[in-house]
């Protein structure tokens, strides 16, 4: 196990840089991800009947969050020669163009296998008014030189 | 052949996408082969805030254990819209993403053939709404798996 990684306690907390969505930077996620639904386009569209749920105007997108988190493991674990194995993400609120959002995470647990390292961590987004918007999971492997 | 172009208006194609209703699990859903750019990858990076080097600098990428330029994991994100059609129903106006879990094996380079299998999974309704899960395995030229994800979303109504 490499020295770094031996440091690495269950409880310890990695944390994210901020993003500030605006409208500009929603519309260029429209464009980088082909994802052009409405939500992220128009303002007006779920003034019209959309079941229980409303918006009140656009929304960042939500795998916008989860590229946001992605980048936070693996600024984390690529200095370390660790990967990034697996993120489940559930979006708590919708996120609009003005918030601040800020990843965090926590090592929930360490397990070595016949191959790697394994390091589980327990995902919270939290925006400017410190409400958690997106939780989750993740799991990353610093494999053992074979 | 190759898609080259992409539609985004995403009501054009509305009354061709299958609604909740319409949706079977466990039967695939059409996909197309797409050839990632550097460019594409990077674009997507800049938008995310993510200028990491290995994403940037093929001096750089050499010298780490990937030896060049990758994509970073959640390429998935463009790949999606890349490898399915304009009436593919993810691209129904009012989707909305409600969780998303997704597992990494090998990294996806430039100029990678992308491939897609994908299917719904299943179908629910839940609080009222509409939900479908969809999963997805997205492979390389040479058969590789690079990611496998799920995705939970609500259909408009």
């Amino acid at each position: 196990m490499n020295q770094a990684l031996e440091k690495l306690q269950v409880g310890e907390k990695i944390q994210g840089i901020s993003f500030l969505p605006t409208r500009e930077s929603i519309r260029e996620f429209c464009e980088a991800s082909l994802d052009f639904n409405p939500l992220h386009l128009d303002d007006n569209y779920m003034k019209t009947q959309f079941g229980k749920t409303q918006f009140d105007g656009i929304i960042m997108h939500g795998m916008n969050n989860f590229g946001v988190i992605s980048k936070m493991i693996t600024d984390w674990v690529y200095p370390q020669g660790g990967m990034h194995r697996r993120l489940e993400t559930r979006w708590k609120s919708p996120v609009k163009p003005g918030d601040t959002i800020t990843p965090s995470a926590i090592i929930t647990a360490i397990k070595t296998t016949q191959k790697g390292h394994w390091v589980s961590l327990d995902i919270a987004v939290n925006n400017q008014r410190n409400e958690i918007i997106a939780v989750g999971e993740a799991l990353v492997e610093f494999p053992i030189a074979s | 052949m190759l898609i080259t172009t992409f539609e985004t208006d995403f009501w054009k194609d509305e009354r061709n996408r299958k609604s909740w209703d319409d949706i079977i699990p466990g039967q695939a859903r059409k996909t197309l082969p797409y050839i990632l750019t550097l460019e594409a990858i990077q674009k997507y990076c800049k938008v995310v805030g993510d200028t990491h080097p290995l994403y940037f600098d093929e001096a750089y990428a050499k010298t780490t254990p990937y030896k060049g330029i990758i994509a970073p994991p959640a390429i998935h994100i463009l790949l999606m819209f890349s490898c399915t059609p304009a009436d593919d129903w993810m691209r129904s106006p009012g989707t909305i993403n409600a969780g998303q879990s997704w597992s990494y094996n090998i990294p996806a380079r430039p100029n990678d053939v992308i491939r897609l299998e994908a299917r719904a999974l299943d179908k629910f309704i839940k609080k009222d709404r509409l939900f479908v899960i969809h999963d997805n395995v997205f492979f390389n030229q040479n058969n590789e798996v690079i990611c496998s994800g799920r995705g939970w979303t609500i259909r408009p109504q």
